[in-house]
């Protein structure tokens, strides 16, 4: 008897106390409706010092951009904390630790490179906070080992095999290079393009170097004249730059092709080279032009890791929007869950975003681009 | 043979970078007995000279200057620079606790070269600088033989690298600096004692090592392009490697160990794979250092400086 009492006391200050949270979110509720604000926290990730700063400070403009749009059209109140990873996974841990004890923040955007999501995957998976990469491109990640990672950019076995396929069908080599730079990002990427390759009976030339190689003389003095095409699924621009130069130096007449990583307009210019990305060219998008334009007149310049960054902090910044607007405080559980419901008739990446079950955009595609003399990115139609 | 022989032409042009700093290492270790690890970091001050040099000039591809006057210009001023800034350290981090215990002045050494990176870093930023040297020499104003390319960035390195090892060689060898350098290096005490200005002897030993850590950075920046606040740390490191392997305090065997180190790394990725480069380079600096615990030269005392 004096069990059931207690149990009906406790029943009652529960539906109490969840009738005051119902109340208070209603006025939530309404402030999804403009009147209060919906107040949350989010975090990025990406390299904002160190070798590929170039790339993770476009990724960092590009989500404060989208933040503050969003803001303004969901009249939100979501503010952003930076975390430096340096492309480094050991530095990403240091950040995600640092973010995941932060019990403000409730999803992320990035990390930019697969290696990192490989040593942050689990951290996010025990805080439950949601994380998009608008650059990861790693097969392995989403084979369900991270529950709660996302990515707003198509995967490298979609990538490797269809960089694959242009090469056999449109370059016709009969022997190639392929070099790996030691990373997760690389050796996945050669794991993906090989076999399709062999199937076709080029004869491939796999080689391997440090990511902080910067002298190929070596290397370059093994292509040879048979040797047509040289894939660098690589992440540094710069070095693929200096391997197009000691191609040069030594009179080879190998092409480049390089996979999204080395898409750097201002770093890797080598003439007659290729690159696919993950990204388009959102300047060649009718419907981005505000945002383009808004981005160059604030940013300066940008290439095309930028714009998945600003489609990955959107997917958070919406999935906060209908949390506040369904009456309830944004947390990282629903915020999760939100962000796996995330439906986007259309994008900045000139596609729509939705998520299948494992955090993989459906439908993704990659797009290549040619270098012509002057050193400009030229798309391929196709 | 045609590709034995690029292979050997790359070898020994980053074998004579390597060396070119390993010497830095070893006369410092010379005179100090100091692991002088901040000296990849001067390498780095040397390339960003350079670089700066050729902007302010107006640039790789609208030079307003001759060739040959901006390569003067860049040597010059890298070295004076890095050898100052070599001198600084000395005066600053060194001399303090140049009878303190050696573990001091090794883990300020450690300092140092954390503290030039993150200035570095500050200063110029994270981004690649990039040499485009190719805009201004040519690579087809080298020397084709066959299908052997030695371009005319590699020829300058090797003739400058061999004609400065060489240069040190004598100054150490027939000039009264070196002779106080080698006094100062077999008994620093007992040199004192001699009359032979220690402090000056030291200072000029760091300021020449320190020089020629800036000329190899511009070498650096010129065969290779990239600069940016990090890549002291891998010369750096393979110099320590080459100036260990050639016999630590000897000026041949950092010489011999830099060209060691290029050729082996430049004929294994030639002829083996790149996968294994770094593998089979240090398993190889393990076995010489097995057989010869001091280093290739390193009994020679008469070298030591």
């Amino acid at each position: 008897m004096k069990g059931s009492v207690i149990i009906a006391a406790t029943a009652i200050s529960a539906l109490a106390v969840a009738g005051c949270g119902s109340s208070g979110s209603s006025g939530s509720s309404a402030s999804g409706g403009g009147s209060t604000s919906c107040v949350a926290t989010i975090g990025m990730e990406g390299p904002l010092t160190g070798p590929v700063a170039v790339l993770g400070q476009e990724q960092l403009h590009f989500a404060q951009l989208a933040l503050s749009m969003d803001n303004q059209a969901n009249k939100t109140k979501i503010s952003l904390v930076q975390g430096d990873t340096q492309l480094n996974p050991a530095q990403a841990t240091t950040v995600t630790q640092q973010f995941t004890s932060n019990s403000k923040i409730v999803a992320v955007a990035g990390p930019a490179g697969s290696q990192e999501v490989e040593a942050v995957g689990p951290l996010f998976g025990r805080a439950g906070i949601a994380f998009i990469s608008g650059s990861a491109t790693n097969a392995t990640l989403t084979t369900g080992k991270y529950p709660t990672f996302f990515r707003v950019v198509s995967k490298d076995s979609v990538q490797g095999p269809q960089d694959a396929n242009y090469i056999v069908k449109n370059l016709h080599p009969k022997a190639l290079m392929i070099v790996d730079d030691q990373e997760a990002y690389s050796t996945g990427l050669v794991a993906a393009m090989t076999p399709v390759f062999t199937a076709a009976g080029v004869k491939v030339d796999h080689q391997s170097v440090s990511q902080k190689t910067t002298d190929f003389s070596s290397l370059v003095a093994k292509v040879t004249p048979a040797t047509t095409v040289v894939v660098l699924p690589w992440q540094v621009a710069s070095n693929a730059q200096q391997f197009g130069r000691n191609l040069a130096q030594q009179h080879k007449k190998a092409l480049i092709f390089g996979t999204d990583g080395l898409f750097s307009p201002s770093a890797f210019t080598i003439s007659s080279s290729y690159v696919s990305s993950f990204g388009p060219d959102i300047t060649a998008i009718s419907a981005d032009a505000a945002i383009a334009s808004a981005a160059k007149a604030k940013y300066g310049s940008f290439g095309t890791f930028g714009p998945p960054v600003f489609a990955a902090t959107h997917v958070i910044d919406e999935a906060i929007a209908s949390v506040c607007k369904s009456g309830q405080t944004p947390s990282r559980s629903n915020v999760l869950a939100a962000i796996k419901k995330t439906s986007e008739p259309t994008s900045i990446l000139g596609q729509p975003i939705s998520f299948d079950s494992s955090g993989d955009l459906v439908n993704g595609k990659f797009f290549l681009f040619k270098i012509n003399s002057a050193g400009k990115y030229q798309l391929i139609p196709g | 043979m045609a590709f034995f022989f690029q292979e050997l032409v790359n070898g020994i042009t980053t074998g004579a970078l390597y060396s070119l700093v390993a010497l830095g290492f070893s006369m410092v270790y010379g005179v100090l007995r100091l692991l002088n690890f901040a000296h990849g970091d001067l390498y780095m001050i040397g390339a960003f000279v350079g670089y700066f040099v050729i902007q302010w000039f107006g640039g790789p591809s609208a030079l307003t200057i001759p060739v040959p006057l901006l390569l003067v210009i860049m040597f010059v001023l890298a070295a004076g620079l890095a050898g100052g800034l070599g001198v600084a350290i000395e005066r600053f981090a060194y001399r303090p606790l140049r009878d303190a215990p050696r573990i001091a002045p090794l883990i300020t050494a450690i300092g140092i070269s954390f503290f030039l990176e993150s200035s570095a870093l500050l200063l110029f930023g994270a981004q690649f600088r990039v040499y485009n040297t190719s805009d201004f020499m040519s690579f087809s104003s080298g020397i084709q033989i066959g299908s052997v390319s030695i371009d005319s960035v590699q020829i300058m390195v090797l003739v400058l690298g061999l004609a400065l090892m060489v240069g040190l060689r004598q100054l150490v060898s027939r000039t009264r600096l070196g002779k106080q350098m080698r006094a100062v290096a077999a008994d620093r005490e007992a040199a004192e004692m001699l009359g032979i200005n220690v402090n000056f002897t030291i200072v000029a030993t760091f300021f020449l090592g320190s020089a020629l850590a800036g000329v190899a950075g511009v070498m650096g920046g010129l065969l290779f392009n990239q600069v940016t606040a990090t890549i002291g740390f891998i010369v750096g490191l393979k110099a320590f490697t080459a100036a260990v392997v050639g016999g630590i305090g000897s000026l041949p065997g950092a010489m011999l160990g830099g060209l060691l180190i290029g050729l082996a790394e430049s004929f294994i990725t030639g002829y083996i794979s790149s996968t294994y480069t770094n593998l089979l380079v240090f398993a190889f600096l393990i076995v010489v250092m097995l057989v010869r615990p001091s280093g290739l030269l390193g009994q020679a005392q008469l070298q030591k400086v």
